[in-house]
């Protein structure tokens, strides 16, 4: 500001506006195609969303008469809090689930796999994801009913049989297996670039395996354990398959109440907008928690 | 009401997945479209008038005839034969569920399509929307030989914007040799609840699943009534330990694999499985469960007016009603197509229950502002 004080100046900070003008037309352009997509697909659809969540029992073919917030007072009722927990612990379970299960198979692939398999190796861990997730949860009930392959190899070992269908275990079960390619792609992202000789310097200085695995190896991989579980959560938070195929009779979630309230027999628009704000608010939720604490380099992820 | 979408369990839930993503999509589509009018989901229905009218000008019965129906209510060859008489092409989508047609026409996602099949209560409903156009009798060939009781129905009272083409039962499909006292009535779910621990299903659909448990009890399954409501909603949760699941489709592998007991299904889907393995039975409850009928009806948005009346006349013909029954086991309202079946389906109890069971069982009637307290207890249902 200080310069905009003398004449020449201000000439030259025109100069230079009218310099970052242009050269910011090249970004700008480049960026303009992904934009309008994202606006006319996402912001846009969000923004109307937003409008009829906050126009209290909306039904279709209704004028809209009036705005308030009985809507997102309604979600706050018992019945609807239990829903909203439910999806939560079903989200939460599988993300620890697929940490658990995929921490040991994305370290042995980065690390300890023969580097010509790897890729290979990796290719087939992501192979199913490209069956539809329908078929897979499909498959899943012929494994876990009752006279399911589960149960008929249980009974043929003579161990006793489980009756897993419809419970909330096969609905951890099938998510799970949905879910884990992801963190598996994304953890072994993070520790393929794990500094080895970093290992090597606390086993120099007295660190036993164990130690330099907590000290060091997990605090450097730690961006990629965020991002996995934040993918992981989101996409769990959100899944409607799993839950309606797998989870019996009581297993109510925040997609499933979306769904009935657009296509059931309450039709409440209203309702249903302001749930899938809710939902969309708690998967930004998370979002903004990985960008604050998360990994400062997405890109080296590409 | 679904029906029966296909035997292979996966496909058809695929298909229905599929068209719950169509469904979602013409959602939202609506709600972008309908919003610029400050009305949401209300049918453009000046617009698509003009676009009815237009057609009609032209050669009777030509172009292409898009039809949104349940699944298997029109096959193949029922397709085929209507080509070959009219030369009409048929194109045809399906839906699972009365409300998912609903939702996509308000949405101005079914534009073209010409015929629709409704429900009853969905055509009483579609009719206060002003979104079908009343038929023009004297182009419909046949319609007398339809059976009194559908002339002058409740949900269409001198049917002039719909015509009867099939109707059918909703009630319980058992394994009969694991469950050696047949059922009777309802009330056979709560006393042999320790038997049928975790091996019924019941409907996924409010209406259908909250009506049996109201009729259970004495009440109407219409019924409007919030302690009544509440009493249904109690002793549906003490049914709970019974159940499997809320399933409307893909219990047949598990049911015929022993997994599950007891399936409560529409008579479409039961009478099927049991007239191809008579270990199972299909029974209509003592008290009464739900009696269906499904309608052909042309919204007021439909091109190709014409085709649609062709489409109509067609299936009225008695030889083609008679022949797709076979086919797809549902019962017609068609007097004379019935007296062309075989004596064995005639005399098949499920079929065509006898009047007195009928004369106990509802149809299921729009309930107005009760629905939002129906969804209410449904979801205290699935999430207790």
């Amino acid at each position: 500001m200080e310069g905009g004080l003398r004449p020449e100046g201000r000439a030259i900070n025109l100069s230079t506006i009218y310099q970052g003008f242009k050269s910011s037309l090249r970004p700008l352009g480049l960026l303009g195609p992904a934009g309008l997509w994202l606006f006319l697909l996402m912001v846009l659809p969000t923004i109307l969303i937003g409008e009829l969540s906050f126009v209290p029992g909306l039904k279709p073919g209704q004028p809209i008469l009036g705005y308030g917030l009985l809507n997102y007072l309604r979600i706050l009722e018992p019945t609807y809090l239990q829903v909203l927990k439910r999806s939560a612990t079903f989200a939460t379970g599988t993300t620890l689930l697929c940490l658990l299960l995929g921490f040991p198979v994305a370290y042995w692939l980065a690390l300890m796999a023969p580097k010509r398999w790897r890729n290979l190796l990796l290719v087939l861990f992501i192979l199913p994801l490209w069956t539809s997730s329908l078929l897979r949860t499909y498959a899943w009930i012929t494994l876990l009913r009752p006279s399911g392959v589960i149960n008929l190899v249980l009974s043929t070992l003579g161990l006793p049989t489980q009756s897993l269908m419809n419970t909330p275990w096969a609905v951890y079960i099938g998510m799970t297996y949905s879910f884990l390619p992801y963190m598996v792609l994304i953890l072994y992202a993070s520790l393929e670039r794990l500094d080895l000789s970093l290992l090597e310097a606390a086993a120099d200085l007295g660190a036993n395996p164990r130690v330099a695995f907590w000290r060091v190896t997990v605090p450097q991989t730690f961006p990629g354990i965020a991002a996995g579980g934040l993918l992981v959560f989101v996409t769990s938070l959100g899944d409607f398959v799993v839950p309606t195929l797998l989870g019996g009779p009581s297993s109510m979630t925040i997609s499933r109440l979306i769904y009935n309230q657009f296509l059931g027999v309450a039709r409440n628009w209203g309702f249903g907008s302001a749930l899938s704000m809710v939902l969309i608010l708690m998967v930004s939720a998370a979002i903004s928690l990985l960008l604050k604490y998360g990994d400062r380099n997405p890109e080296m992820y590409s | 009401m679904p029906r029966r979408l296909s035997h292979n369990s996966s496909l058809l839930s695929r298909t229905s997945r599929r068209r719950f993503l169509q469904g979602s999509a013409a959602v939202l589509a609506g709600v972008g479209l309908s919003n610029c009018r400050r009305t949401v989901g209300n049918v453009d229905t000046a617009a698509s008038e003009t676009t009815a009218a237009a057609p009609s000008s032209g050669a009777a019965g030509d172009g292409v005839l898009h039809i949104y129906t349940w699944a298997d209510y029109t096959d193949d060859e029922l397709a085929a034969q209507f080509t070959e008489a009219t030369g009409i092409d048929v194109k045809i989508d399906v839906y699972d569920s009365n409300e998912t047609m609903l939702a996509k026409m308000q949405a101005g996602g079914g534009a073209n399509y010409s015929l629709i099949y409704p429900s009853d209560y969905m055509v009483t409903e579609m009719i206060g929307l002003g979104m079908l156009t009343e038929l023009d009798k004297s182009r419909l060939v046949g319609l007398d030989k339809i059976l009194e009781k559908w002339q002058s129905p409740v949900y269409d009272p001198d049917s002039s914007h719909s015509v009867a083409f099939s109707w059918g039962t909703t009630g319980l499909l058992y394994n009969s040799e694991v469950l050696t006292t047949p059922p009777e009535d309802w009330n056979y779910l709560w006393e042999n609840r320790d038997v049928l621990s975790r091996k019924l299903t019941m409907l996924d659909d409010v209406r259908e699943t909250m009506g049996a448990v109201l009729s259970s009890l004495g009440y109407s399954y219409n019924a409007t009534e919030p302690a009544q409501l509440e009493e249904a909603y109690k002793k549906l949760l003490d049914l709970k330990p019974a159940l499997a699941s809320f399933k409307s489709f893909g219990w047949q592998d598990e049911l015929l694999s022993g997994d599950l007991l007891m399936s409560m299904v529409y008579s479409v889907e039961g009478i099927p499985v049991s007239l191809e393995n008579p270990k199972f039975k299909y029974v209509i409850p003592a008290s009464g469960s739900s009696v269906w009928t499904d309608t052909m009806v042309i919204p007021t948005s439909a091109p190709n007016v014409d085709a649609a009346y062709e489409w109509m006349n067609f299936n009225l013909q008695p030889k083609v009603s008679q022949e797709t029954v076979e086919r797809l086991f549902f019962a017609t309202p068609n007097g004379e197509a019935m007296s062309m079946l075989s004596k064995e389906l005639l005399d098949n109890k499920n079929l065509f229950p006898p009047e007195d069971l009928l004369a106990k069982c509802e149809g299921i009637a729009p309930v107005g502002d009760a629905n939002a307290l129906y969804d209410e207890y449904w979801t205290k249902v699935t999430s207790a």
